[in-house]
């Protein structure tokens, strides 16, 4: 089964205006379908990833409802069908 | 050049390689591969084949190396040559063998595909490093090593490796290895090796003279620009550094790693900005660069000064702390960092004064994974030389100084700075860990300094290969110690282009010069109501006069007494004058920061300043009088200028005679010099 990511609006410019991206390789963690995603979309990867492969401070990535930094972080396994959000903090000064 | 066996140490219980010589080398040729061999086992790095033991046995000499399971390079580059990945790859991983070496006074002198072994998991070692020539060794003994070295070399068939200055006859150094290096990568990359011929003397005479024939298309540019520069045929323009080719060669890996989308071979969307005004710009005019917490801001203005239009924000919410205009080669192009807390940094570029900027998919300046560093901000972004009109330079943070020799496409790290010993301790100051001021002298383009908060000033004499620390005399308020070497949180130096070797300074803390490139500085705050602040420029034309805007305390960082005052200094530091008329005299609690003031370079000078509160004050007559120009921006950090369609000149410096300021310092203002000490 197919995942979903949704793009937030600041980087849908790299998604060639979607604001979701289906993953149809059955990915099995959230690393595997991230890569998926930087390939379809490089433009997104080093604004969501540093250099180091860690996801930036102030942007959170849920799988389902659940922030991936208590599920495993980029480890977190997938189920099938599931939506991978990626959404801005509200940090901000 | 001799025989290989498999052997086994019996003592170690290892296998290793062994290496005999031929018998028909004279004994100067067997005593200089002896000391150099010698020299080589020194060498311990993971892409150099370590050298066990060397030594004589009935008369034959011989070298004990790690055995290596593995392929010459020459055996896997086909026809068709290799893959360019890999090619990155390996040539990384040469040029990290080379950096170790020439680091330790060893230059290789032999460097060619097949001596570079690559083993199954893609790790290479290159070989051979026994024929080395210690660069410290004594000149006569270099002379007649040489000699001997050339008939050894020649008739090992390594003329195609050799660079333009040795076929001169010249002793060559650690650039004639990068150029070796060169010929490896291109032989990799084409399949053949870039100077051919059917005699030696064709061969010699394509290397001396004909330019290499050009690399496949599909071969991507940045890596062939680092090839095109290895191949130089004059030393001084290559590389002047292993490292740096190290450097380059992994910045476009890394760049290269997530694939372009097929629509965009750039690797950069077009950032259209619509529903602003954009400005009307001519030849002759005056453009403001206003980088805010919240934006980018553009004012133009006729060379009256008078009055300015006004576009923006462009860069809606992100910081700009890094502004450039690059009219080198008759370009019109502005730079920008931006800045933001969810996404990152990123530089962008604009060649039609703000309507499109650059955004490119991936971040041009990263670290290097073994770094384990991560870019937070791009500090300061500064043009090269105008005789190096593709070179860019930029300072971020966490504090490092990035290159860039094809006009801002790749980007490597400057190695000799961020390997630097001292860079361990370096430490934050309220603003972070950045390098935020970078300095090329215009007469010598191996020196350059710059200013790390808080770290001090560092400068290079040799383009960046090593640094050291220029400190001496400049004082630390944070620091049991009040003269360390290092550690200063340096906060501006500018520097007068027909005098580089003067300095000026504006230090957390102190104000002061140095007359001598920085090797040791003096104090200079004499009569200034605070010598503690950020800006500082420098006149464009006048080699004495510089301003400052002073700030009452670290504690209290506003203009002292609510006074917002600009003090120049026309004798170069023996004295200061207020700049007051049309300022605010009350009720100013204002911060200027390190970059948020600057001077344009027409006749009278313009100065410009940008505050916190976001107020944009000008003044068209070197600081006389001053008019607010704008009111009502974001907090602003970065303030630049330049004259449209003029190369910013620097002009001889008006005179000889000093003027002394009329206005000399009352005794009550000394007193009121804060120095928290």
């Amino acid at each position: 089964m197919p995942v979903t990511v949704l793009i937030p609006g600041p980087l849908r410019s790299f998604a060639d205006g979607k604001s979701h991206i289906v993953i149809e390789r059955s990915p099995t963690t959230l690393a595997d379908a991230l890569e998926v995603l930087w390939k379809r979309c490089p433009g997104i990867r080093d604004r969501v990833v540093t250099e180091q492969g860690q996801i930036r401070e102030h942007i959170n990535v849920f799988v389902g409802n659940e922030d991936v930094r208590y599920t495993g972080g980029l480890q977190t396994p997938l189920l099938d069908g599931v939506e991978i959000s990626i959404i801005p903090a509200i940090s901000g000064g | 050049m001799g025989v290989v066996y498999r052997a086994h140490d019996q003592v170690l219980q290892r296998d290793v390689a062994l290496k005999f010589f031929a018998e028909t080398l004279g004994p100067d040729a067997r005593q200089f591969l002896l000391r150099e061999a010698r020299a080589a086992s020194a060498l311990s790095h993971p892409n150099i084949c370590t050298v066990h033991e060397v030594g004589e046995a009935d008369g034959e000499f011989y070298i004990v190396m790690e055995l290596i399971e593995g392929k010459p390079m020459s055996v896997s580059i086909g026809s068709g040559g290799l893959p360019y990945e890999s090619v990155m790859r390996y040539g990384a991983q040469i040029a990290g063998a080379l950096t170790h070496a020439h680091g330790r006074n060893i230059v290789h002198r032999d460097l060619k595909s097949s001596n570079v072994i690559v083993t199954p998991e893609g790790l290479v070692k290159v070989l051979d490093f026994g024929l080395a020539r210690r660069l410290a060794a004594a000149q006569d003994e270099v002379t007649r090593a040489i000699d001997t070295l050339e008939s050894v070399v020649t008739t090992g068939g390594t003329l195609s490796y050799m660079s333009p200055e040795v076929l001169r006859g010249e002793p060559g150094d650690y650039r004639s290895d990068l150029w070796a290096l060169g010929v490896v990568l291109y032989e990799a990359l084409a399949g053949q090796v870039p100077f051919h011929g059917r005699t030696t003397f064709e061969v010699s005479s394509a290397i001396l003279h004909d330019p290499p024939p050009p690399l496949p298309a599909r071969i991507p540019p940045g890596l062939a620009a680092i090839i095109q520069r290895c191949l130089a045929k004059e030393p001084a323009l290559r590389y002047q550094r292993a490292s740096e080719v190290q450097a380059a060669l992994e910045a476009i890996q890394s760049a290269s790693a997530a694939p372009k989308p097929p629509n965009d071979q750039r690797g950069s969307l077009t950032t259209v900005h619509r529903g602003i005004k954009h400005l009307q710009v001519k030849n002759g005019d005056v453009l403001l660069l206003v980088g805010t917490m919240k934006g980018v801001f553009l004012l133009r203005s006729s060379a009256q000064r008078a009055r300015w239009d006004i576009a923006g924000p462009y860069f809606h919410g992100q910081a700009t702390y890094a502004l450039a205009y690059d009219s080198r080669q008759g370009r019109h192009r502005l730079w920008a960092s931006t800045f933001s807390m969810l996404w990152g940094a990123f530089l962008r570029s604009s060649d039609e004064y703000g309507r499109t900027w650059t955004n490119p998919q991936e971040a041009p300046i990263r670290f290097p994974v073994d770094s384990g560093a991560t870019l937070t901000n791009i500090w300061q972004i500064c043009l090269g030389r105008p005789e190096e009109p593709n070179v860019i330079y930029c300072g971020v943070e966490p504090a490092a100084l990035y290159k860039s020799h094809d006009d801002g496409e790749t980007w490597s790290l400057v190695r000799g700075l961020f390997d630097h010993p001292h860079r361990p301790r370096w430490m934050p100051g309220l603003g972070g860990l950045a390098l935020h001021t970078i300095l090329l002298d215009p007469q010598n383009p191996e020196r350059m300094y710059v200013a790390i908060s808080a770290g001090g000033v560092y400068a290079t004499e040799d383009g960046g290969g090593t640094w050291q620390a220029r400190n001496r005399g400049i004082r630390v308020v944070h620091m049991p110690e009040k003269y360390p070497e290092f550690g200063q949180c340096v906060h501006k130096i500018v520097m007068h282009p027909s005098r580089p070797e003067r300095l000026f300074l504006q230090n957390h803390w102190g104000l002061y010069r140095s007359d001598n490139h920085g090797e040791s500085w003096q104090d200079i705050a004499h009569g200034v109501p605070s010598d503690y602040g950020f800006a500082m420029v420098a006149h464009p034309h006048s080699p004495d006069c510089v301003y400052i805007l002073p700030i009452e305390s670290d504690e209290f960082r506003c203009t002292p007494e609510g006074c917002l005052r600009v003090y120049r200094t026309r004798n170069a530091g023996e004295s200061w004058e207020p700049l007051t008329r049309g300022l605010p005299k009350k009720g100013a609690y204002e911060t200027v920061l390190r970059d948020a003031m600057t001077t344009d370079s027409l006749d009278p000078v313009g100065i410009y300043f940008g505050t916190r509160s976001g107020q944009l004050y000008g003044s068209a007559d070197e600081g006389r009088t001053w008019k607010r120009i704008l009111d009502g921006l974001p907090p602003i950090v970065c303030v630049k200028s330049a004259v449209v369609g003029e190369r910013r000149v620097t002009r001889a410096p008006r005179g000889t005679k000093q003027t002394v300021s009329r206005r000399r310092s009352s005794p009550r203002e000394k007193s009121k010099i804060r120095r928290k000490r």
